[in-house]
């Protein structure tokens, strides 16, 4: 067990019996190998299931909409962001949550180690960082990769590794690894597409699309309750999964969490016709930086992206 | 080729009760000519917009998208333009990265007294939008369904 692992227990079991914390929600180790799940529980028993390790993927912020008390969270640098942005919608009262900060290395990519190591996971020993490399190791041999081959898409992207916001903060903030071309080297083939060839890919894409909407449920930012593609009258969006409705929902859903997204990649991770989602949020990131300098989740006390104005803005559009 | 050019495009305006809905009302009152290629839905203020009323519109067929309120610091409301701006700004961005051609969402600023400026606002509009071909972004050319649903 990590030093960071036993610390994240400490505090956890601290918080529950100091009665700081009604539910702790965390890690703990998933089914598969080298994999986690999240873990909400407010019974002490269940503190040695607390994991911190490379693959803490899930962005938990997600459930706390759904919880009522108060809720001792870990968080990494993107998560918090996601926490932050929550507390300016007035989703949460920020006395209500204790933020266990993770200052995050990155998320390791499985499908990536197994492309590089040309094995399978279960053939794979252990996988750890080491500063800015991934250690593999394989049958007792160790393998050394650089972090940017084996990182998440979104981690690849990340500036902002430590937490933002946090009450107790579980270690030291680490190297950091971003190399932002890379991450949006999609975007870049995009734009440099004709609108029609950038309308027909997306279109291409959308058919896929089944609406099953597990990128609107992993999605913190998306904490309506009722969405408008539930809606009735009026009826919005055809319930059926046409082409058509589908980039209409995804669109709309983009537009509704400008300012709230954190690029924290949960929605294409759910996505199961992998749909590249990203390629969507992250420009919306970077148009909400680039007309308005705003960081989502960046200042609790900021009025949201689209609550906020100035009276001299970007208006060149308008006659 | 000649048919495309000789195409009348539809637009549909947003205009805020207040400032641009008035204006459009003296620039008829007033008897400016102005292309017949506008509809016109009222809304309490430019504040109202949302994108999906955008997006919805031109999924129905629309070529182009207009949102009409009251120039900065003139709003009813004090500030709904001033969130209109900002919404429409961030809509537009996004529409035209996923392919919308720039012309399609048009924004403008008509005072309860510019009848004259509404007027050359539709004039501008239709001319631009009937540079570029009708709206077939939700046309789907496999199936054969229209815009429309
Ligand atoms: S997760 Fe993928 S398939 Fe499901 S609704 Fe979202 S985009 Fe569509
Ligand atoms: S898509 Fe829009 S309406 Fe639906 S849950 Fe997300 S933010 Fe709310």
């Amino acid at each position: 067990m990590s030093e960071t692992e036993q610390k994240l227990r400490n505090e956890a079991m601290t918080l529950l019996e100091q009665g700081r914390a009604d539910y702790i929600i965390g890690y703990e180790a998933g089914s598969l190998k080298f994999t986690t799940t999240p873990l909400i529980t407010r019974d002490k028993d269940d503190i040695d299931r607390l994991v911190i390790n490379p693959f803490i993927l899930n962005n938990l912020s997600v459930f706390l909409g759904d919880i009522s008390g108060k809720a001792g969270i870990v968080a990494k640098g993107c998560d918090s962001r996601s926490i932050v942005s929550l507390i300016q919608d007035q989703q949460l009262a920020r006395e209500d949550i204790v933020i266990i900060g993770v200052p995050c290395s990155g998320v390791i990519d499985l499908n990536k180690v197994e492309k590089l190591t040309g094995k399978d996971r279960d053939e794979l020993d252990d996988i750890a960082w080491a500063g800015d490399k991934a250690v593999v190791t394989i049958e007792g041999a160790k393998k050394e990769f650089p972090a940017k081959d084996v990182l998440m898409d979104d981690c690849l992207s990340c500036d902002m590794p430590a937490p933002q916001e946090y009450d107790i903060l579980l270690d030291e903030v680490g190297p950091l690894v971003c190399d932002k071309e890379l991450s949006r080297s999609q975007i870049k083939e995009l734009e440099e597409m004709s609108p029609e060839q950038r309308w027909e890919f997306w279109k291409n894409e959308f058919s896929r699309c089944i609406r099953c909407y597990a990128c609107r449920q992993v999605c913190p930012a998306c904490f309506c309750k009722r969405c408008f593609v539930e809606e009735t009258e009026p009826q919005w969006i055809s319930p059926l999964p046409k082409w058509q409705d589908n980039l209409i929902f995804q669109m709309t859903r983009m537009i509704h969490v400008a300012g709230r997204c954190t690029d924290c990649g949960e929605c294409q991770r759910s996505c199961p016709v992998n749909i590249p989602l990203r390629s969507l949020s992250k420009k919306m990131e970077e148009i909400a930086d680039e007309l308005f300098q705003y960081k989502a989740g960046t200042d609790k006390d900021a009025p949201p992206l689209m609550a906020a104005y100035e009276s001299e803005e970007a208006e060149d559009f308008i006659r | 080729m000649s048919q495309e050019s000789e195409w009348e495009p539809k637009i549909l305006g947003f205009l805020c009760r207040w400032c641009s809905y008035a204006g459009a009302d003296l620039a008829g009152t007033s008897r400016k000519k102005y292309p017949a290629n506008i509809r016109i839905i009222k809304i309490p203020c430019s504040g109202r917009i949302d994108p999906l009323l955008i997006i919805r519109a031109l999924r129905t067929g629309f070529d182009g998208v207009l949102v009409s309120g009251c120039h900065p610091g003139d709003c009813h409301y004090q500030t709904g333009n001033y969130r209109a701006r900002r919404r429409i700004a961030i809509t537009k961005n996004f529409l035209e990265y996923m392919g919308m051609e720039p012309q399609r969402l048009q924004a403008s600023w008509v005072s309860a007294s510019e009848g004259g400026k509404f007027a050359e606002v539709v004039s501008e509009i239709t001319r631009d939008l009937k540079e570029i071909s009708p709206n077939r972004l939700f046309t789907d050319e496999r199936d054969g369904t229209k815009a429309t649903e």
